[in-house]
């Protein structure tokens, strides 16, 4: 348990009406690649400390990354000289009973720590599958990191859990083609590390004929990463406050309602201690708990957290964040395609293996679009004919979701620069997306 | 060897229409140390400023360098420059470490009340408005005599609002952002400039016709030529882009290196320049993160590739001497290359000289949506603020164009670019993890060649 806590809350607590300290501490280990070599190696040793402070209706959030309590005690005592200077909070809730402490086990794996002082065997192994599938360069980032997490507030509730993660992306290349794959797990597991090489390697190779399409609209299949930036969009305006805000797609629907076909299911999966993000208390003190966000196309859950759950009558999911509720672990659901059969099944369509840059015209609409990267491959008859370059999906959520007609039995976990929130994703089957490039 | 102590604090506050949302102090103080040992580059950053601790990053940017080492084929090696030894500070007339809490709130509730009653057929669902105020002090020391403090105010205003029609809706963000003192609140009027755009947004939403479907000449107004120029010359400018090593994350660059100096990529027109030096500026330094002098550069000159952004590192592989673009975010991240403020240079037109002999045409004044391809090719913009163009006038507002071209298009169909050169701030995101730096952003309004114009579906 962080003694730094402990100290900030015994000099804070009598001050405020409210005091809510948390502490995280990190050490994580960073090796970049490019050109199939590290550009960089970086580490980091940091503390980090939130304190969520309420005097009479008023709320502040203070962030910290600076180990040092008499400065930030100092800080902190001089919000109370402004408490009766600026008006209420009109998300300030009182916190809420304080959950019980049963932190996580299972997300901790020691060996992640043993690795971070010389990861050259996991650099070289991801490198070496990419290049065994024909891949003439790669680049990528292997990222370790050891977690503490603790919080502790007024309110009496204490709670301490420490995790590991394991970030590894790949991206080989083969002349003007690439390939893309990502990882990411609370556990070392060299296979795993293997085949983000392997795939990105295979993605890159797997053709070396180009293929023109017009705009227009096609059968799609998104692979996980896709279906992961995707769905992270999703899951981040699932947080009440974005709805109370209008920017988001959840703005105009109600709990229950459709917004996808019955192949769709998302889940918030904070207890899954393989995923990155597992946490077993969310910033409030409440226990957390795994929940449908969309169950077969239905809304079944806006994440919240006391005050936004106030706010709409309803009780806390476990996601605060003491501003913006958030997800902690997304979960897409399976279902019964087989991967190797995918482009049998699509018979005629694409398949984009990655994508990046998703913006939206309009969150209360859904609009949006996403481009393409790395492979991106038309199929005809049943069979791969070639790279199409970059397209973009442009859309709305809305339409994307309820055309979205099956799902991969496998799985696989992500996590990288274009998906923030870990997810476990399968490919999926969407019908008539519209596709669009430059004329010009 | 370089270590940087930095220190990033301010507050933000938001309000949600009348209602205050919340406060967030912040405060990232520490020190990052980067090393080159065999020709391998480490890093460590901690924010534990004991002795003790900071020996212990030292030591683990050296054994981690050192033990991947083996894996380089080829060792990095930096340009030798003639670094700064300078302190320097951005002036304020009104230092934001005297604007308060409670300043903010109220500059905040002046926009809400300068919107609130004058959207009159629309409803305005709401009005979220955030106030950053960022101070950030660093101290950077190399082994080979740099040595560079530097103190940077700056200011930012958001104002995200939402407008429903019947079936309809439209999502804007307006940004102001700038280093300097609170004394820009008073240059940006952001209550007066938010209430004239949102009643001419509230026009679009009601009256707003679908965009053409025949090719049509357009005028894309100055913020989106700001960001088309940030998107398409500023990032393929990127040395480090140019050479794949940020193929991983951010991309690659339709530029290679044997380009620079020989390819044309578009008209005469097209000259784009970068200058972290523009004082006021959000994007403004005066020595970068390496200790090198900043100056303007040419990205493109008169459509020619002209010069790219270099840190010591791509300087040393291209044989030039670093231009000086290496920025960070905070203590914790490594000094990578950036913009800062990039604009297309203006023409000597007046706006109504450019759309005047337009029969039927597009003029398209800001943007919500965007995106581009990780080679900085295949871009889109769609439109927000948006008229038809009819016998040179502005006419009807037009909803939703979404206009797709590549980079040599837009560069090659620069037919004209009026005398009004504005600016526009961002945060511009890159690296692993994630760098956002501030940035401005400009040009003029820009007349183009005809293009199809684009619908969402």
């Amino acid at each position: 348990m962080s003694e730094l806590a402990h100290v900030l809350l015994k000099s804070l607590q009598g001050k405020f009406d409210e005091v809510s300290v948390l502490v995280e501490e990190r050490s994580s280990l960073m090796v970049k690649l490019w050109n199939t070599e590290p550009s960089i190696v970086q580490s980091w040793l940091q503390t980090s400390i939130r304190l969520r402070l309420a005097k009479s209706g008023r709320l502040w959030i203070l962030s910290y990354e600076s180990k040092d309590p008499i400065y930030i005690v100092k800080n902190a005592e001089e919000i109370l000289k402004l408490a009766s200077r600026v008006e209420e909070s009109e998300l300030h809730a009182p916190l809420p009973e304080p959950g019980r402490c049963s932190p996580l086990t299972g997300a901790f794996d020691p060996s992640v720590e043993s690795a971070m002082n010389d990861p050259s065997r996991l650099v070289e192994e991801m490198t070496s599958a990419a290049l065994s599938q024909g891949a003439e360069r790669v680049a990528g980032t292997l990222t370790l990191t050891k977690t503490s997490t603790t919080l502790v507030n007024t309110r009496g509730f204490e709670c301490n859990e420490a995790k590991t993660s394991v970030e590894a992306y790949a991206r080989a290349f083969r002349g003007e083609f690439s390939g893309h794959w990502a990882h990411g797990s609370t556990r070392l597991d060299i296979v795993a590390i293997r085949e983000v090489g392997r795939r990105a390697g295979y993605c890159a190779t797997i053709t070396s004929k180009k293929a023109d399409i017009s705009p227009g609209e096609y059968n799609v299949v998104i692979s996980p990463l896709v279906a992961g930036n995707l769905f992270n969009y999703l899951a981040f305006m699932a947080s009440a406050l974005r709805v109370l805000m209008g920017f988001s797609v959840f703005a105009k629907y109600k709990l229950g309602e459709r917004i996808g076909s019955e192949v769709v299911s998302l889940h918030d999966r904070p207890r899954d201690t393989t995923l990155p993000g597992a946490r077993g208390f969310d910033d409030e003190g409440v226990e957390t708990f795994d929940k449908p966000i969309i169950e077969k196309g239905l809304i079944r859950s806006i994440l919240h957290n006391n005050a936004t759950a106030l706010k709409s009558q309803l009780k806390s999911t476990g996601n605060a964040g003491w501003v913006y509720p958030r997800p902690w672990n997304l979960e897409i659901s399976e279902g019964e395609l087989r991967e190797e059969e995918i482009p049998s099944v699509i018979r005629n369509g694409v398949i984009i293996t990655n994508n990046w840059y998703t913006r939206l015209q309009n969150y209360y609409e859904g609009y949006f679009s996403t481009v393409s990267r790395d492979a991106a491959l038309l199929v005809r008859n049943g069979e791969i004919e070639g790279h199409v370059g970059k397209v973009r999906i442009a859309t709305s959520f809305p339409r994307l979701l309820s055309s979205i007609v099956g799902a991969s039995r496998s799985r696989h976990d992500v996590s990288w620069w274009e998906v923030r929130v870990p997810t476990r994703a399968p490919f999926l089957l969407v019908e008539n997306t519209p596709l669009t490039k430059p004329e010009a | 060897m370089e270590a940087r102590f930095q220190d990033d604090y301010g507050y933000e506050v938001v309000l949600r229409n009348n209602k205050l949302t919340s406060i967030d102090t912040f405060r990232r103080r520490g020190v990052g140390i980067r090393v080159l040992v065999d020709g391998s580059l480490g890093f460590a950053a901690t924010n534990s400023l004991s002795i003790e601790d900071l020996y212990k990053a030292l030591e683990s940017a050296y054994t981690r360098a050192k033990a991947t080492s083996r894996l380089r084929k080829s060792p990095i090696e930096f340009s030798e420059e003639r670094p700064g030894r300078v302190k320097y500070r951005v002036a304020e007339k009104r230092p934001l470490q005297d604007f308060k809490v409670e300043d903010a709130v109220n500059t905040l509730s002046e926009i809400y009340r300068a919107v609130e009653g004058e959207i009159r057929e629309a409803r305005l669902v709401s009005v979220v408005k955030t106030l950053t105020l960022h101070m950030q002090e660093k101290l950077i020391v190399t082994s080979d005599g740099g040595y560079v403090e530097s103190y940077t105010p700056r200011l930012f205003i958001g104002v995200n609002s939402t407008l429903l029609y019947q079936d309809r809706s439209l999502q804007r963000s307006i940004e102001f952002g700038a280093s300097g003192g609170a004394e820009l609140i008073d240059e940006w009027s952001p209550g007066v400039k938010a209430r004239e755009e949102l009643r001419n947004l509230e026009r679009v939403l009601v009256k707003g016709v679908a965009p053409p479907s025949e090719k049509v000449d357009f005028v894309l107004g100055s913020e989106v030529v700001g960001l088309v120029v940030h998107e398409s010359s500023g990032h393929p400018m990127e040395a480090d882009r140019i050479l794949g090593r940020e193929a991983a994350q951010a991309g690659e660059s339709y530029v290679k290196p044997d380009m620079i100096g020989r390819f044309r990529v578009g008209n005469e027109h097209a000259t784009v320049v970068e200058d972290p030096t523009i004082p006021g500026s959000y994007g403004f330094y005066l020595y970068d993160d390496e200790c090198v002098r900043a100056r303007p550069r040419y990205l493109y000159r008169e459509g020619l590739l002209y010069e790219p952004l270099h840190n010591r590192h791509t300087a040393r592989l291209f044989g030039v001497s670093s231009n000086g673009a290496a920025r960070t975010m905070n203590y914790a991240s490594e000094p990578i290359i950036r913009m800062s403020n990039t604009y297309l240079t203006p023409g000597d037109y007046e706006f109504e000289e450019l759309i005047e002999d337009i029969d039927f045409g597009l003029f398209v004044k800001s943007y919500m949506e965007w995106n581009i391809d990780d080679a900085r090719w295949n871009q889109r913009y769609v439109g927000l603020e948006s008229y038809i163009i009819r016998k040179g006038e502005l006419a009807e507002p037009v909803l939703n164009p979404a206009l797709e071209f590549t980079t040599s298009w837009f560069y090659s169909n620069i037919v004209a670019k009026d005398r009004n050169l504005e600016f526009y701030p961002g945060t511009c995101g890159k690296g692993e993890p994630s760098q956002g730096v501030p940035v401005w952003f400009g040009g003029p309004n820009v007349r183009l060649g005809k293009l199809r114009v684009g619908v969402l579906r």
